[in-house]
């Protein structure tokens, strides 16, 4: 008689399935490609050692601090050292800081609700269901991938050559059309997750195209619109800190000019740094606010808008007894005629103030910053096609690189986009399971690292890589740094998420059985969660690649470094070409991401 | 078949050997199909779920183009018919949907408004944007179905039976001389659905409307329809009038239109099943309404 066990072995096993195949693949693929890239990239212990000196340094330089309002004059005494007093100079200069948050708002927020509007035709022509035909499916999608390649640091020193002296317009113009990438990519997304009923109803009662796509489409993918266009108001707020560095008007300009003004200049160092994260915090926890609430299906009678309707109310001295019992009228022509006027209910009040309230703020927005739109009639196009002249757009060139030195910065790129991968993945490997629900061994737990990730994730990159520059000196190490802590923030909350998104059955099913909290983790949580798991890696190393570029801003090296010195420069025949590349790159990547997904789904 | 050939009184809808396969379908989804409806008759198109019927009333509004054959809706050749002239003739035809199909997130009075999109030029967003007739007309169409005091209510909060009614007003809304109905009671509850069917009947007799509706009751189709037309695999193996039909005739029905009792039997476990959800919904939503009352 055979026993079990060898029955077993002979029962045939099924070859694993591509799924499976391909997630574990991309998952050892990343991490050994971030081990690599941070042996490439030179992390060694004798890096670490003048980290404690250069903090010390940093700290001896940036102190006393000096907040807005007051003033840090310093005395050299007879002994050589030097006494700091500080004193307090007035509001005026709380009131200046107060309008450069202010017009760092109004850009963002003009920024991006030019980016939303453009993404609305953009989205139309890139969504399956509603798009003409595949010509202009190609297109939208295109544009859509092209605007989010190009970053907005570009756009900006593009445009403000474009239009020489035009104030606030280029900055506008930069974010707007770099956001159309992201918007029109979530927005087209969210129209081709519609109920497609309503529109076959609109098209059946004879109803046009364009009156099936604004009376079936866009009621049902409103929601999502504008709450991706407030993510990306969130994550423009953090880009703005790197326009500064060339010369946007805002925080970022404050920041950068700090740095750059001797030891006066390193006292505003740190309030400045604390006033920008405190304000992506804030940002953050008033977007994601109202996100969630647009969100849910049935909304709530809480919040700003339940609370002016019922302060409305308790104005009136009459209850809203009328619609309670409601009080058969003589006639229907009476009725039809009372009810052609909307009653202002707490619904509609809450609407009608949210609403307007989103208007006024765009419309201050586009006030305040007061970008010189005018001037976009007249652009400076001379120098950019007379090649005489040194600014012309062609023939394209790397300038005084080759080729070997392009594909090495390219490397270099790549490399701190693995490196910095990697990083986010093995923190986030603690960080993100302790922030879900059903993993988190109690409420407070959740929190804290939901907090935590929270946190990580409104600071702005460039304020990490600043704050790693000044420990680690200039170079790829700290932009990997920057980007791997940033990382954190994302993943942790992605990880967090979908591990919350798992059906709760199995689980319970091993819980039952008498399993530990931490046998249940590792045999039902994590197994069901990979395909979710092997998405949001490539997501994150998608948005690392393209921030990886931006960081050669600060001295990481790379194609970013490349790009800065040639628009430095004002030698667009390189920037386009840099452009270019950073454009394949992007692609590469994308196309990579799709086909992944694809393959894991 | 019936008197519609005389001239005096040329068909609402009339098919000539209609045929429709879809890409990639093994069997075709109609065959043959010759069918010519009376101004002013209520025909109900009976068969299970599979048999065409669904097909055939999309075609008679130009939603899907046959294979094969003609249709011809209120004298105008469907086929031929392109943008502006198609989209006008929609508008004459009102449909009603199982699934109801309003925009969940605009209110009652914005999805019977855009009953009457096919009359106006350019889209409209929001109840300003209509003209106060149509407003007016619409209001008259909600007090008609008996949902006025909800005119502002988002119409996903309404339960099915409730939407189906404001569909029924969108439809109305279009002044159709078709309505057209798919499987309209198929997701409500018996009560919702006897009102629902009741009210589509009410509406006919006051407008002189040629009604096409599909169902899968053989109890509903004879009490409710003048006419029944049985479709089975796509094509028709059944039309007769449903006046002074004996049980051994009804019997026939039910054996040509469904297979075996046993299909039948299925079908209404089935439907019992869908019904007790519905059920079930209602009663939680009625629970939640209390609540926060």
């Amino acid at each position: 008689m055979t026993t079990v066990a060898a029955r077993a072995a002979l029962v045939p096993r099924p070859a694993p399935p591509l799924s499976a195949i391909v997630s574990y693949g991309v998952i050892v693929a990343i991490l050994g490609l971030g081990v690599w890239s941070f042996v490439a990239l030179d992390f060694t212990p004798k890096g670490l050692e003048t980290v404690g000196p250069n903090i010390a340094r940093f700290l001896d330089m940036a102190t006393p601090l000096q907040w807005p309002g007051w003033e840090v004059a310093g005395e050299r005494q007879a002994d050589g050292s030097t006494v700091f007093t500080t004193s307090f100079v007035g509001f005026a200069p709380i009131w200046d800081m107060v309008l450069t948050v202010a017009i760092t708002l109004a850009l963002v927020i003009a920024g991006t609700a030019l980016a939303a509007v453009l993404s609305v035709p953009v989205a139309y022509g890139a969504a399956r269901n509603t798009t003409p035909n595949g010509v202009v499916l190609a297109l939208c999608r295109g544009i859509g991938v092209i605007a989010r390649a190009i970053p907005d640091i570009v756009f900006v020193v593009f445009f403000a050559f474009l239009w020489f002296n035009s104030g606030t317009l280029p900055a506008i113009l930069a974010i707007g059309l770099h956001s159309v990438g992201m918007i029109s990519k979530m927005f087209a997304d969210a129209i081709e997750q519609i109920d497609e009923g309503p529109r076959l109803a609109i098209r059946a009662a004879g109803g046009s195209k364009a009156q099936e796509f604004w009376a079936g489409v866009v009621p049902q993918a409103l929601p999502a619109w504008i709450a991706v266009a407030l993510h990306r108001a969130d994550i423009n707020l953090r880009g703005t800190v790197i326009l500064g560095v060339v010369g946007v008007v805002g925080i970022g300009y404050e920041l950068d000019d700090a740095l750059h003004a001797g030891p006066a200049g390193m006292r505003r160092v740190v309030p400045l740094v604390v006033i920008i994260i405190a304000l992506c915090i804030a940002f953050e926890i008033v977007s994601s606010t109202i996100r969630a609430r647009l969100l849910n299906v049935a909304p709530r009678e809480g919040g700003l808008g339940g609370a002016v309707a019922r302060a409305a109310r308790r104005g009136r001295t009459t209850p809203s007894a009328p619609s309670r019992h409601p009080v058969p009228a003589p006639d229907r022509a009476a009725r039809i005629a009372e009810a052609l006027s909307r009653p202002w209910d707490r619904e509609r009040v809450s609407t009608t103030v949210w609403i307007w309230a989103g208007v006024a703020i765009v419309v201050a927005a586009f006030a305040y910053a007061a970008p010189d739109v005018a001037r976009l009639l007249a652009p400076t196009w001379q120098q950019l096609v007379d090649p005489a002249q040194g600014r012309a757009l062609w023939p394209l060139t790397f300038g005084s690189n080759g080729w070997g030195e392009v594909l090495a910065a390219v490397l270099r790129t790549v490399q701190i986009a693995f490196a910095a991968t990697l990083m986010a993945a093995v923190i986030s490997a603690l960080v993100g399971p302790l922030s879900a629900r059903n993993v988190a061994p109690n409420g407070t737990v959740r929190n804290l690292f939901r907090g935590l990730a929270l946190v990580v994730r409104s600071v702005p990159d460039l304020v990490v890589a600043i704050l790693f520059i000044i420990a680690a000196g200039m170079g790829p190490q700290a932009a990997t740094l920057a980007l791997g802590i940033g990382g954190v923030g994302l993943l942790s909350k992605l990880i967090g998420d979908s591990m919350e998104e798992v059906p709760g059955g199995p689980e319970r099913a091993l819980a039952a059985g008498g399993s530990t909290r931490a046998q249940v983790f590792f045999s039902s949580t994590v197994p069901m969660s990979v395909p979710a798991l092997v998405s949001h890696l490539m997501y994150v190393l998608e948005q690392n690649i393209r921030s990886a570029t931006l960081l050669g801003v600060v001295g990481a090296g790379g194609v970013g470094f490349l790009l800065l010195n040639s628009l430095q420069a004002r030698h667009f025949d390189e920037v386009f070409a840099y452009v270019l590349v950073v454009i394949g790159m992007v692609v590469v990547v994308e196309t990579l991401a799709i086909l992944i997904r694809r393959a894991v789904r | 078949m019936t008197n519609s050939d005389t001239p005096a009184q040329s068909p609402a809808v009339r098919t000539r050997e209609l045929g429709k396969t879809y890409p990639g379908a093994s069997a075709p989804a109609l065959t043959e199909v010759s069918l010519s409806v009376a101004p002013g008759e209520i025909v109900v198109l009976l068969g299970l779920s599979g048999s065409g019927k669904s097909t055939l009333l999309r075609h008679i509004n130009g939603l899907e183009t046959p294979t094969t054959g003609s249709v011809q809706s209120l004298g105008e050749e469907v086929t031929r018919l392109r943008g502006r002239e198609l989209r006008s003739l929609r508008g004459r035809v009102g449909f009603i949907f199982q699934q109801f199909e309003l925009v969940g997130a605009l209110s009652v009075l914005e999805n019977v408004l855009t009953g009457s999109l096919s009359t106006l030029r350019g889209p409209r967003v929001g109840v300003w944007s209509y003209p106060r007739a149509l407003r007016e007309k619409a209001l008259g169409h909600i007090e008609r179905v008996g949902l006025l005091d909800r005119t502002y209510q988002r119409a996903d909060r309404l339960s099915g039976g409730q939407q189906q009614r404001v569909a029924i007003a969108r439809a109305l809304m279009q002044d159709p001389e078709i309505l057209l109905a798919d499987e309209p009671v198929a997701s409500l509850d018996p009560e919702s659905s006897s009102q629902v069917m009741a009210l589509i009947r009410e509406i006919a007799a006051e407008r002189g409307l040629t009604v096409v509706c599909s169902l899968h009751q053989v109890d509903l189709a004879l009490s409710w329809g003048d006419r029944i037309v049985g479709l089975r695999g796509g094509r028709v193996v059944l039309d007769t009038p449903t006046d002074n039909l004996g049980r051994e005739q009804v019997m026939e029905i039910y054996g040509r239109v469904a297979t075996s009792t046993s299909e039948i039997a299925a079908l209404e476990d089935e439907l019992a099943e869908a019904r007790e959800q519905v059920l079930a919904q209602e009663l939680r939503r009625a629970a939640a309404g209390e609540d926060r009352a």
